[in-house]
């Protein structure tokens, strides 16, 4: 009867060489692929780490060494205990903060489009989705190039907002003073860059496909009737937002934002063109020091430790904020 | 307020009218279902009267007063929906005090009604779950107590039993119509499910396709169906094509006694219907059409049995609740089944269903 013999036919023995070969050839391969993921990850933050402990040679490369004194530079200054400078503490200072300005942007911006785009058809939120994705092929420097122009003093905004008599307009309401005191104008018109309010906006405009993108899957899961109910309980739209939506994807919020910021903490090319000198981050030193002009290896290397850390420990900041916040 | 009124409302989505132009009234204190298949419009229509879908014409009326244009957060009618829609970032209790809390209610008193609401859907010490700690059950009762915390005027339920198994479903049924007549609130249940209308309704809404197909009391709807669609729809019947012929209803060789044939003329195509508890089987004295009929399958499911029959005008059902007769009946047996001509119901044949 196949009833009996079935299974029996399932339980038939294996091969003995296929027997042999299955808990030989498995952890080899294990092995090997673990090695090669520990390989990609693991060995350019070893390398940098003990960079960072080396030594410059003046006028030549640098030597192997362990000393905390790029460290030491990085925290109180390289003329410590007789002075202490903050420079690059100040550098550091300034990559949180436009990370942390340029990412709540991003996240606060995206917010509400991938709400809108979610309630859509299937057909427009793929059309949507489609855009958005191919926005992300456009690199950091074609950005900034197109912000660059769009900002400039002489071809960009600033030029529109004379031309059609914004900027007189402006100093008639006495506005014009407010936007020099934020250094957004010069004394003849205003001016975008370089500026803080450039900077962040490049950045946040960099990163927002990625916070529609980060934002998409948990707003397209939203229980629309959630809403439906706290308006037939008399919520009218702010108080649907505050109370209902806000708080049911607050994780995904946070952890969106969390991402961008780290993501941010490492942008280049923006911060070259619009932050000035004095306001340049830690990402902007770390390159100058490998292949700008200081040619200091080892110092680069020990501030890259530090912005690693840094977003380490915002990244576990975060993650004990959302356990808490779920629990 | 003096109850719900709807004058010609209608949902148009495009070139596609989701709701013909309904009438209806809703008494005070009165338990409404409105019943049909899928996609004939009674969730529509119940989302038009929460004001979560804005009607394409007609108007809504509450005690008199024109609601039509007014949004769902200031017409305040509690709503359970078929999801139940229940907050997962709060507890059952803030749930529950949701629409309190919003109002600006004090948090003393919202509490108080928190907890007498929870007593009321029998939740009492569930307060400080969360929602996904609780089972389907339960989460249909803090769906209930927190649509009842703002004393609504109206009290809307969008398949309520829906996503519930089949016997708490039934159970639910009972707790739901027993809470509803305790607290008297005006209220509109949408189902598809007929038992669950017969069951809480004191009125049911049939509806199809978008228009109402007949209105009444449970017993009516069963008993009286006004057409085909709704005799067919609520609870089981037999059909036979006929035509109406020296006051019966010529069946094919057949002419069948029926006292409704009299509301047609002679030569006029109908359909006619009976439940099938409405036969007799092997019953002498019992007046009606008397047909031969062979049996050809028995379905004993406890409460009821179903004797499938072959007959000369067709095939049919007839089903005998248990201890109604203490007969056998086997495949293959012979016998005879009566057609009480009272009993009979006939509709017109119209369209496809004519030719």
């Amino acid at each position: 009867m196949s009833a009996v013999s079935e299974p029996e036919g399932i339980a038939a023995p294996v091969p003995a060489a296929a027997e042999g070969n299955t808990p030989s050839r498995w952890p080899l391969a294990q092995v090997g692929l673990w090695a090669v993921i520990l390989f990609l990850c693991l060995t350019p933050f070893i390398l940098i780490f003990a960079i960072s402990f080396g030594h410059k040679i003046e006028g030549a490369s640098w030597e192997w060494a362990f000393s905390l004194a790029n460290y030491q530079r990085v925290f109180v200054g390289a003329n410590w205990p007789e002075e202490v400078t903050a420079l690059y503490l100040q550098k550091l200072y300034y990559s949180l903060y436009y990370a942390v300005i340029a990412s709540v942007l991003a996240v606060i911006t995206a917010f509400p489009f991938t709400y809108l785009v979610t309630g859509r058809s299937r057909r427009a939120q793929s059309a949507w989705l489609v855009f958005i994705l191919s926005s992300l092929s456009l690199s950091e420097v074609f950005i900034v190039m197109g912000w660059d122009v769009l900002l400039s003093n002489r071809s960009g905004l600033p030029m529109v907002f004379k031309a059609t008599g914004l900027t007189d307009w402006l100093k008639q309401v006495g506005w014009f003073d407010t936007l020099r005191d934020w250094g957004l104008a010069n004394p003849r018109n205003v001016k975008f860059k370089t500026s803080v309010s450039a900077t962040v906006l490049t950045m946040s405009y960099l990163v927002w496909p990625y916070a529609v993108i980060l934002l998409y899957p948990p707003l397209s899961r939203l229980d629309r009737s959630m809403v439906e109910a706290a308006r037939t309980m008399g919520a009218g739209p702010w108080t649907v937002l505050r109370t209902v939506i806000l708080p049911t994807v607050r994780l995904p919020l946070m952890g969106s934002v969390l991402l961008l910021f780290v993501f941010l903490l490492g942008v280049y090319v923006a911060v070259t063109v619009f932050a000035e000198p004095a306001k340049q981050t830690m990402a902007v030193s770390v390159y100058e020091a490998v292949r700008g002009n200081t040619l200091n290896a080892p110092f680069g290397a020990a501030q890259a430790m530090v912005l690693l850390v840094t977003a380490g420990i915002f990244l576990a900041l975060g993650q004990w904020m959302s356990r808490r916040a779920a629990s | 307020m003096n109850g719900l009124r709807l004058g010609n409302v209608y949902k148009a989505f495009g070139s596609v009218r989701a709701v013909e132009n309904i009438n209806l009234d809703f008494a005070e204190g009165e338990l409404t279902a409105l019943l049909g298949p899928s996609g004939c419009g009674k969730t529509t229509l119940l989302r038009m009267i929460a004001g979560l879908e804005e009607p394409s014409g007609g108007a809504i009326l509450l005690g008199g007063r024109d609601i039509t244009a007014l949004p769902a957060h200031k017409r305040r009618f509690g709503m359970v929906f078929q999801s139940f829609a229940l907050f997962p970032h709060l507890t059952v209790r803030e749930n529950v005090v949701y629409s309190l809390v919003i109002s600006g209610t004090s948090k003393a008193e919202a509490m108080d009604t928190g907890e007498r609401l929870l007593d009321l859907v029998q939740l009492k010490g569930y307060g400080d779950r969360r929602i996904g700690e609780l089972s389907g059950g339960q989460r249909q009762r803090v769906a209930i107590a927190r649509a009842l915390a703002q004393e609504p005027e109206v009290f809307l339920l969008d398949e309520p039993m829906s996503a519930l198994d089949a016997k708490l479903r039934e159970d639910m049924q009972v707790e739901l119509r027993l809470l509803q007549q305790r607290l008297g609130i005006t209220t509109i249940v949408v189902t598809h499910d007929q038992r669950e209308a017969m069951t809480m309704a004191d009125k049911i809404v049939v509806m199809s396709q978008g228009r109402v197909e007949q209105v009444g009391p449970p017993q009516d709807i069963y008993h009286k169906p006004e057409n085909a669609f709704v005799a067919d729809f609520i609870g089981k019947a037999n059909f036979f094509d006929g035509v109406v012929e020296q006051g019966g209803v010529r069946v094919g060789d057949t002419l069948l006694e029926l006292d409704a044939a009299a509301r047609f003329l002679s030569g006029s195509p109908v359909q006619v219907a009976f439940r099938p508890e409405m036969p007799h089987l092997d019953a002498e004295a019992v007046p009606g059409s008397r047909l031969q009929a062979k049996v050809t399958f028995v379905r004993d499911v406890g409460p009821v049995r179903d004797i499938h029959l072959q007959t000369e005008i067709g095939p049919m059902v007839v089903e005998y609740a248990r201890g109604e007769t203490d007969r056998s009946f086997a495949v293959g047996q012979e016998t005879a089944v009566t057609l009480p001509p009272d009993r009979l119901l006939a509709f017109p044949r119209t369209g496809q269903a004519a030719a």
